[in-house]
């Protein structure tokens, strides 16, 4: 392998696994401070690019697109988490995980519904076309470094939020202990309302930054919740700084391998994942 | 009495009757014994998971590896073009399976809770794209079983497996071998034992049991039913391919499962029943069947606590 492209794959690489972090950041924000295992979360990735999709195709502008992609993903968390969700908090695991399923049926059903079964594509924004020069005969999309810092700049809010404001310290209060949060007069209820419904739109903000770089297609959820349950787990559960590296790790490594040995691509996180798993039993940054 | 419930004993004894009916009724239609016959073996699998997951503790997403290994190892130890003895390869199959399920559960069994859900996902997910990425097992088509097996036993053959009919009766010999094998276990010192380990971990150590070595074990049963079911379901269609494995079909067990009433091992029958029957409901009434079976699924959560076997129990127990 060429230095040359080398990097291009380390470059492809950590933008893939920027993305990844960026879904798996929901997943594991959810689990971590509800306990609750959300195996719709790739569904809201899907709405997400379907949503951006199909607003682009309606006024031409992506900017505005997004933004009211977002917004409507926002609403949709917290109109999940009040029906649904809140509904389970004293169940076992189990029946989360039942409702969850129940529910990646109702979103591909209805995503066949409104804009069926065919696969679509969203043109890369005019002023993000271009291709930055990388060496005398390669260059790099424009658009994919720009989808590469907008997650870094996520990451970034995400960290303060949860680090340096009071709503992120009632989060990582009702992470350790939700009795003692309650008792100090915090309506436990609308905070975990507000958590579900970030998750949600970082899982559907991931789908429209993806959705010119990838088609969209019936089934895409379900592949990318795996492959962040790879990602949540590795780094460990409900942890935001492993869910970073762990991403970064994953989308590296899944890059490679199907550049170095096509065949057995698909098997490598897997592996990877299992091989962390037995040296550490809780992933990488476990609590 | 090894079923303790009146329920229980109510539902097993209307499901045996009417099961053994089914296809004096339905002789001339195959396709409905079919059908039936792939619900039973459904039934295998589902209640080999509810006996990992509802008393074992296990919680796996990863159940449909063994599903596939059982129809895969059958194409992969036959020869091509000759019928071998069912039973003979089934011993075959069912300890090799074993053997597989036993390093597998050495590894997994390390992890617990959310980790071991997690575990046992990536590595079904491993062998899925195994699988789908070979050369000599076919890749994403799979593979075709050219010759059925013959069943005869000490030169007696009672069952033909070309016949649906008898397919249907080895099936449903399968769902009542599968629930007696796992209701013996259940009631014996091992299961007392198991079970213990489960509801309390520290105390069962602390009274002396290994409680790795009785969930391997435990794992290791259930991952060979399932293997079981695989296989009749391989012989019964006729190929094996990668689909058998997926995270999908593991889920799907695991939502008949819950609805069934987790632990309760007869519900797991109930609840592969009714998902099926919904299901074929749906897909007949209109196209878009996700959503009313996605919405039906979610309303059985919030609405049954103990899935259907728990409804049914608050009916008819005093």
């Amino acid at each position: 392998m060429s230095t040359e492209l080398f990097f291009v794959q380390l470059i492809n690489g950590l933008q893939y696994g920027l993305l990844l972090f960026l879904i798996a950041s929901g997943l594991t924000l959810v689990f971590g401070v509800m306990g609750i295992l959300n195996l719709a979360h790739g569904s809201m990735y899907m709405v997400g690019a379907y949503l951006v999709w199909y607003f682009v195709a309606v006024t031409g502008s992506f900017t505005a697109s997004a933004i009211l992609s977002a917004v409507i993903a926002l609403g949709l968390g917290i109109l999940i988490e009040r029906v649904l969700i809140q509904r389970l908090y004293n169940r076992n695991h189990l029946d989360q995980v039942l409702l969850t399923i129940g529910m990646i049926f109702v979103f591909n059903s209805l995503q066949s519904i409104l804009w069926g079964n065919d696969p679509y594509g969203v043109a890369v924004p005019e002023a993000l076309s271009g291709a930055v020069p990388f060496t005398d005969n390669s260059s790099y999309p424009v658009y994919r470094i720009f989808a590469a810092l907008i997650c870094v700049a996520i990451a970034a809010a995400l960290y303060f939020l949860v680090s340096r404001t009071r709503l992120g310290m009632l989060i990582r209060a009702g992470e350790s202990n939700r009795e003692m949060v309650e008792a100090l007069g915090v309506n436990i209820k609308s905070l975990y309302t507000i958590v579900f419904a970030i998750g949600v739109m970082l899982a559907a903000i991931s789908g429209i930054i993806a959705a010119p770089m990838r088609s969209i297609v019936p089934g895409m959820g379900e592949s990318v919740l795996i492959t962040c349950f790879v990602v949540v787990v590795v780094g460990g559960m409900g942890s935001i700084k492993g869910a970073f590296v762990g991403a970064l790790l994953v989308g590296v490594i899944s890059t490679f391998a199907a550049v170095l040995m096509p065949t057995m691509s698909n098997m490598i996180i897997y592996i990877f994942m299992i091989l962390v798993l037995l040296v550490k039993p809780q992933g990488l940054f476990a609590k | 009495m090894i079923f303790e419930k009146r329920t229980e004993r109510i539902f097993l004894a209307i499901f045996f009757t009417i099961a053994l009916c089914i296809p004096l009724f339905l002789e001339a239609n195959s396709f409905f014994v079919g059908k039936v016959t792939t619900i039973l073996i459904l039934a295998v699998f589902v209640m080999s998971l509810d006996f990992l997951v509802g008393r074992v503790g296990l919680v796996t997403l990863g159940h449909a590896l063994f599903y596939g290994l059982g129809g895969y190892l059958f194409v992969i130890l036959t020869p091509e073009y000759e019928a071998v003895n069912f039973w003979v390869y089934a011993f075959y199959i069912l300890g090799l399976n074993a053997l597989i399920a036993l390093v597998i559960g050495a590894v997994v069994l390390r992890t617990s809770g959310i980790y071991f859900i997690m575990i046992t996902l990536a590595i079904s997910q491993m062998a899925y794209y195994y699988f789908f990425d070979s050369l000599e097992f076919g890749g994403n088509d799979g593979l075709f079983i050219f010759m059925k097996p013959e069943t005869s036993i000490f030169g007696l053959s009672f069952l033909n497996l070309d016949n649906p009919t008898h397919f249907y009766y080895l099936a449903l010999l399968a769902v009542l071998v599968t629930l007696l094998a796992i209701k013996v276990i259940l009631r014996s010192r091992f299961g007392r034992i198991v079970e213990a380990s489960r509801l309390n971990p520290e105390r069962t150590e602390a009274l002396g049991y290994n409680i790795f070595a009785f969930r391997l074990i435990s794992y290791v049963i259930g991952s060979t039913l399932a293997a079981y079911a695989g296989l009749l379901f391989a012989l019964q269609y006729g190929y094996v391919n990668p689909q058998f494995m997926t995270w999908e079909m593991s889920g799907t067990a695991l939502v008949m499962a819950i609805l069934g009433g987790m632990g309760t091992i007869y519900g797991a029958i109930l609840g592969t029943i009714t998902y099926e029957g919904l299901l074929y409901l749906f897909e007949h009434m209109t196209q878009d069947w996700m959503l009313l079976m996605g919405s039906a699924i979610i309303l059985m959560v919030l609405l049954l606590r103990k899935g259907l076997a728990g409804y049914l129990e608050k009916l008819l127990e005093k």
